[in-house]
């Protein structure tokens, strides 16, 4: 767990982050957000010590993160940025191997974790391992960033805007691919983007920034959606935030009517579906009445008035 | 041309050791840079014949004067080239260096130094050509280097072309010959690291 605990920074003219305190949860992604100059990759950057706070403590695991040697700690904390900065003069493979290296793993070891890695972030070696960075697309260079980072499996990942260079379409599938590495790896994710759409997507919470590094709410993106805390919150969401949170709820997760005796209405959706997928089905039926199927079992009956309903 | 060859070595030496670690404490601190670079700079603009002539008087006569001044001359080319080899390190890829856990050494010789190689050598390569033709100014003061048969020549009446040439000759043929082997090292040594050039 990160605990930030009254952290903040301050430069000679300036407040970076004011007074920070919030709890990163193992195993989470959570994402600081908020406009450009909230101080959200100044309070990413406290926690590798890119930045020294000049108040307030961070603690990992309940140890004062300035207790610990620098390198030692940035060893143990994976850390991709927007430029990716991978080593022009070294392979795929070289610089995945920079953190093993650095931890002196023995040349074996280290080869199959390379080999590793780069399966994990879809790089197949045979094909990526020997070409430099320069041979790379966008996109594939910041595959190869976020296997560097997991080079000596770091319990925790700083990411920071790591896919905002990168065109919308890959974007979209680097997204998805990270949701399906955490969930093989289940890494503690700090993610700081200053797109909402990407921290909702991305987030099992998200904390939202104003200037100063102010926390205007810190919560779940479903939360975020349905509960603004202030206007700033709202104004920040943007149009339509209720329709957009419906992508986050599946059927599952809300409480639906039983069938009643009445006839079962003909078209069908499955559980896994989000409240958004099911709303669009309600629309397309004939009789805006869906029937909800979880393993070939109906488990009950949804239209517009239930996921109204469910969605509050 | 034996002594020839040997001034130029011992000086290109001595000039890379510094220029080297000059070049890295400039690229560190800008305010060090300005006086650095404006003294190596003057020194350039003295004539290597009053250089020597001026060295002469501390060092004596001969081929210690030579060997002073041409290394003084090679120390801008070299510290200006490192200097900004280094500063033209992506910030995001020292950035990325810092925050895997690499100490200052070691992204000093892991990654800076290695993508500045290139930036350097040519440094080192322009310096060894230059100071291969300067070397000759040494006979003057009586450096025993192929500035010899070329000063004995001056104010002959005969056979001044034959001893010009025999000074000219060795000394061009030097200067191509250190620039080509050099240029081959540069572009050994530059793969992989074109792209960092270019942007």
């Amino acid at each position: 767990m990160i605990v930030f605990d009254h952290v903040g920074k301050r430069y000679a003219e300036s407040v970076a982050v004011g007074d920070l305190s919030l709890e990163v949860r193992d195993g989470e992604i959570v994402i600081f957000v908020g406009p450009s100059g909230c101080g959200k990759t100044t309070s990413l950057k406290m926690i590798n010590r890119l930045v020294e706070p000049t108040s307030g403590m961070i603690t990992i695991d309940g140890r004062d993160t300035r207790s610990r040697d620098v390198n030692e700690l940035r060893r143990s904390i994976g850390y991709v940025i927007q430029q990716v900065g991978l080593f022009p003069h070294l392979t795929v493979a070289e610089n995945v191997a920079t953190v093993p290296r650095l931890a002196g793993w023995d040349r074996q070891r280290i080869g199959a974790r390379v080999e590793e890695l780069l399966d994990l972030v879809g790089l197949p070696p045979q094909t990526y391992a020997k070409r430099l960075p320069a041979e790379l697309s966008g996109g594939e260079r910041q595959r190869v960033g976020v296997a560097r980072a997991l080079g000596a499996d770091p319990p925790i990942l700083l990411m920071d805007e790591p896919f905002g260079a990168i065109d919308p379409i890959a974007r979209d599938r680097l997204q998805d691919e990270l949701l399906r590495l955490q969930r093989v790896v289940r890494k503690t994710i700090v993610f700081v983007t200053h797109d909402i759409d990407e921290a909702v997507k991305l987030g099992d919470r998200i904390a939202l920034m104003s200037r100063g590094g102010a926390l205007e709410q810190y919560a779940t993106p479903a939360e975020l959606l349905a509960h603004p805390a202030s206007a700033f919150v709202e104004g920040f969401l943007g149009e339509g935030r209720m329709v957009r949170r419906l992508s986050l709820i599946t059927l599952r997760d809300v409480q639906l009517p039983k069938p009643d005796g009445a006839r079962l209405p003909e078209e069908s959706v499955d559980a896994g579906a989000s409240l958004r997928d099911a709303l669009d089905a309600v629309l397309r039926a004939p009789d805006g009445r869906v029937q909800v199927v979880d393993s070939g079992q109906v488990i009950g009956v949804v239209d517009a008035e239930a996921i109204r309903e469910a969605s509050r | 041309m034996w002594t020839h060859l040997q001034i130029v070595a011992i000086c290109m030496a001595v000039a890379t050791t510094t220029g080297v670690a000059l070049g890295l404490v400039v690229a560190r601190w800008q305010g060090l840079a300005t006086v650095i670079l404006a003294v190596t700079s003057t020194i350039l603009t003295v004539p290597s014949f009053a250089l020597f002539g001026l060295l002469s008087i501390w060092v004596g006569l001969g081929n210690p004067p030579v060997e002073v001044g041409l290394t003084l001359y090679a120390l801008l080319p070299i510290t200006r080239n490192t200097r900004a080899g280094i500063l033209a390190v992506e910030p995001s890829v020292v950035e990325a260096a810092r925050g895997m856990g690499m100490s200052r050494r070691q992204v000093l010789t892991r990654v800076e130094l290695p993508l500045a190689v290139p930036v350097v050598l040519a440094g080192i390569r322009q310096a060894t050509v230059m100071i291969v033709a300067i070397a000759t100014v040494g006979a003057a003061v009586g450096a025993n280097d192929l500035g010899q048969p070329i000063f004995t020549a001056i104010g002959r009446s005969t056979g001044t072309l034959d001893r010009v040439l025999a000074g000219i000759v060795p000394v061009a043929a030097i200067g191509i010959l250190a620039d080509l082997v050099l240029a081959g090292v540069q572009r050994l040594l530059s793969r992989g690291r074109v792209a960092v050039a270019a942007t």
